[in-house]
């Protein structure tokens, strides 16, 4: 057997494994009961005369909130990578911040924003426009927060996909005579389409998942979703596995279908963009545009990122949160801060959740490298396959996530069961579809005849790799290990279940002041995060910068 | 073990366990949804009075249930001491995991909250609280029926989850001689214009802030922790009846340390029930012995009912809560 076939057979077999194993747990409590096979799960999950309101709702919610974070994330991508927009320093804060905050508190820095009882900006508008300007609790103010929190990860995947796409093809096209418009609708979108579509297809999951968003805001004026359903059912007692699993199966379904399509759409355009000829994006110059933009880029930037993070530090500054006033700054302390540093488990929590996110993210890209090769390029019959089983994590819900890796790993004679290990195994599982999502994106923007010049150069196929297209692919690969690192922080429903003592990881530490009711402390540890994890992740770009794809 | 020990009572049974806590190594794992800043206390106690290390898992009750069903499924003794909710304990008990532990302070407690299986630690107390700055005089609810008064549209808040205070109030009024279509008319008069929210504590810190103005059932403690950061917030006097639940302990069969784990029953059941009330909790016995939910009128939630119907009435309660629905303001 070639050494590629024998990469490609271990790599599937691993990722395999750690999806199939709750996916399997997941299938067989959803199909049996005591009895043996049964569809009661799928009666008792979908039997609500509801359940119809309720899909509208989500879906209505996730397809606003992904497009508009698509929008803005593609924009804000653009703009960073093809223009001479100012303010370039900020596109960093702005891709990061919101997705370090954990949606618990940015759902709750906007509560403090724009509620029309109590929100310091219909404070600022009433002079204006009166009382209760923008309200907050409706399903436009869900698709806002949510589409704001998430645009963070179109961002990322629309930078590394603007940064290898050849811009010699824009240039023949204004010079041919297309406007800057007719350009970036006509050969600039079908050129990233690939990412796109695996933006797009997260988001949208990720939406109908979404459980913070509906449940702070969608539940005050009665809005319910998809999810209030899965909560409702995990509620009941005994926890009602099989109807959960019906759910989710339903969300799978619907994850499936969009996986087909989107590489159904991505076959046969934008594919290949990056070819043997050398390309060297150049800024365009956006001319008198540019003050315009650039007040864009600013006004975004307060919005997302400033404004809720001011909330956050104004917050931590209190004991308890009260609309501005004299008083209300006069209480301000930084007592929140020091509590923080005394709570006995951050330091431990802090370290292991430092080493979790780095060793999940790294694990997780350098396998999906390999398995995006395998389903994009490979030829091999049936590899689409692995696409599928790669994804089918992102539709498990974190509890019945934690509870089959308990399930397995208590039975098993490794000792894993208890230690820091089981984590790993359950963030590598849980963060598979996103590192597929960005591998396979980049994979599919660049051209075969790289690969095939290389090997008929007489590389081997491992030299081809990591000389070829492991460079080519830097860019995305980053860009889903910094989503991954990031994001793992915020990890709760299966880390709760399988910590230990002396495990313990920052998330706990997070859910332990939610549930305490301590807003002060948990803002402050909030700012505390924003801080740590900016500089991680700078410090992680600064080293991608010099050994991936040079851009600019 | 429980047999023998189950005979001794006083400083006899104590010194006895101190003594086989030593043969079995002086370590303790406990499992609990008890917060992490009063786990923090007790805790520590506990363990420099005897010397004994303790392992502390901290979870919500679901996720400790879980964890419990799946650790015993596989035969494995991870928890000595499993301290949590009520449903859960009573899941855990029916499911034959916990020892049977006996002792005189347990016999002290509330025989309304007497159970199988399981003891009694502490108690989680529903009742409104208010904001002081939004509600003031006559706005100040003194009976639950108050709160279907359209003069708390707008501002009254209600927990999307809370089935089991519902149940309760249910039971309470059906008692009182109330038909159902009157109860049920009275909670959709409480809905009608209520604000739902998820979550206790969430609900407590918008009521501080003033989102809300009155919060339909916030745990005591809760509200509690916030007036002493000095938050506009306040339950008293309380209204009545106060709706609790208790939470409690169990020691666990397949425990490998059965006599520390009686020992830290015995302990937190006595000397740990101070550490609570200090830290603004409701204990089972109070310090001196005595009951403290004494002089208050109480309707205790059935667990046995919630274990029986607490599906259905999860459904009808989501039913209930969803009457507030308002079509999006668009």
């Amino acid at each position: 057997m070639r050494p590629r076939t024998l990469v490609a057979i271990a790599v599937t077999v691993v990722v395999g494994y750690l999806a199939l194993v709750p996916m399997g747990y997941l299938l067989w409590t959803t199909f049996t009961d005591a009895e043996g096979f049964s569809l009661g799960g799928f009666s008792r999950a979908y039997g609500s005369d509801r359940i119809g309101s309720l899909v509208g709702n989500s879906l209505w919610f996730a397809f606003g909130s992904a497009l508009l974070s698509l929008a803005v994330g593609t924009a804000l991508a653009y703009f960073n990578v093809r223009t001479d927009v100012p303010f370039k320093a900020l596109f960093f804060a702005a891709s990061i911040i919101p997705l370090i905050i954990p949606g618990i508190l940015y759902t709750i820095a906007w509560i403090f924003l724009a509620s029309p009882s109590i929100g310091l900006l219909n404070s600022l508008l009433e002079p204006i426009f009166g009382e209760g300007t923008i309200n907050v609790f409706t399903i436009w103010g869900m698709i806002w927060v949510e589409g704001l929190h998430l645009s963070p990860i179109a961002f990322l995947f629309m930078v590394a996909a603007f940064r290898s796409t050849d811009p010699s093809l824009e240039e023949s096209s204004l010079m041919s005579g297309a406007t800057r418009v007719q350009t970036f609708r006509r050969v600039t979108l079908p050129l990233v389409r690939p990412a796109l579509l695996s933006a797009a297809l997260i988001m949208l999951v990720r939406s109908l998942e979404s459980f913070e968003v509906p449940a702070l805001l969608g539940l005050q004026n009665g809005i319910y979703v998809f999810t209030s359903r899965i909560y409702e059912v995990l509620r009941t007692f005994p926890t009602d596995f099989a109807a959960a699993g019906a759910l989710a199966v339903g969300l799978l379904a619907i994850a499936a279908l969009g996986i087909w399509l989107s590489n159904r759409f991505s076959r046969g355009h934008g594919g290949g963009t990056i070819t043997g000829k050398g390309f060297r994006p150049r800024p365009i110059d956006l001319g008198r545009w540019k003050p315009v933009v650039g007040l864009g880029i600013l006004l975004y930037f307060f919005v997302t990122v400033l404004a809720p993070l001011l909330v956050l530090l104004y917050t931590a500054l209190l004991p308890y949160y009260r609309p501005p006033s004299i008083e209300a700054f006069q209480s301000m302390s930084f007592d929140n801060f020091v509590a923080v540093f005394n709570l006995p488990t951050v330091p431990t929590a802090l370290r292991n959740s430092l080493l979790l996110g780095a060793g999940s993210a790294t694990i997780v890209m350098a396998l999906m490298a390999i398995a995006a090769w395998v389903v994009v390029r490979s030829g091999i019959p049936g590899r689409r396959v692995l696409d599928h089983i790669a994804f089918s994590p992102l539709v498990i819900p974190g509890l019945v996530l934690g509870v089959a890796i308990a399930f397995v790993y208590l039975r098993s004679p490794l000792p894993i069961y208890g230690t820091l290990f089981i984590l790993l195994i359950a963030y590598c599982t849980r963060y598979l579809p996103y590192g597929m999502r960005y591998a396979v994106s980049g994979m599919q923007t660049i051209g075969a005849e790289l690969e095939e010049s290389a090997l008929v150069s007489g590389a081997g196929w491992w030299a081809t790799f990591r000389r070829v297209l492991l460079p080519l692919i830097a860019p995305a690969l980053l860009a889903g290990w910094v989503y991954i690192f990031v994001v793992s922080f915020r990890e709760l429903s299966s880390s709760i279940l399988l910590y230990t003592p002396g495990n313990e990881v920052l998330s706990i530490s997070i859910w332990e002041l939610y549930a305490n009711a301590r807003f002060g402390e948990l803002s402050a540890l909030g700012v505390l995060m924003v801080l740590i994890l900016a500089v991680l992740v700078g410090v992680a770009y600064k080293i991608g910068a010099s050994v991936g794809l040079k851009s600019d | 073990m429980y047999a023998e020990i189950g005979e001794l009572t006083g400083s006899e049974r104590r010194d006895r366990l101190v003594e086989l806590a030593a043969e079995e190594g002086n370590a303790l794992s406990i499992y609990t949804s008890l917060n992490a800043d009063i786990a923090d206390i007790v805790v520590p106690e506990f363990e420099e009075e005897f010397g004994i290390d303790v392992d502390l898992y901290r979870a919500d009750s679901e996720t400790i249930l879980q964890r419990i069903l799946q650790e015993s499924s596989a035969q494995f003794a991870g928890a000595d001491v499993v301290e949590t909710n009520a449903t859960e304990l009573a899941v855990i008990a029916n499911e034959g995991l916990t020892g049977d532990y006996q002792g005189e302070q347990r016999d002290k407690v509330n025989e309304d909250f007497q159970y199988e299986g399981w003891t009694p630690t502490r108690f989680n107390i529903f009742a409104p609280a208010w904001n002081t700055n939004a509600v003031a005089g006559d706005l100040v609810p003194t009976t639950w029926e108050d709160l279907a008064d359209p003069k708390y549209d707008g501002i009254l808040s209600l927990e999307v989850g809370d089935y089991d205070w519902y149940m309760t109030l249910y039971g309470y009024f059906q008692d009182q001689g109330m038909s159902d279509a009157d109860i049920d008319a009275m909670f959709a008069a409480m809905v009608d214009g209520a604000k739902i929210a998820k979550g206790h504590s969430g609900q407590v810190e918008l009521l501080s802030a003033g989102e809300f103005g009155v919060v339909a059932a916030s745990y005591t403690y809760l509200t509690e922790k916030a007036r002493a950061t000095g938050a506009p917030v306040d339950d008293q006097p309380f209204v009545e009846p106060v709706v609790a639940r208790a939470n409690g302990g169990g020691v666990m069969r397949a425990s490998e340390h059965p006599a520390t784990a009686m020992l830290f029953m015995d302990w937190y059941l006595e000397d740990g029930q101070q550490v609570l009330l200090d830290n603004g909790l409701t204990p089972s016995v109070m310090p001196d012995g005595s009951d403290p939910l004494a002089g208050l009128e109480v309707q205790p939630v059935d667990v046995q009912q919630l274990l029986d119907e607490g599906a259905e009435w999860s459904d009808r309660y989501a039913e209930v809560v969803r009457g507030g629905e308002q079509l999006p303001e668009n």
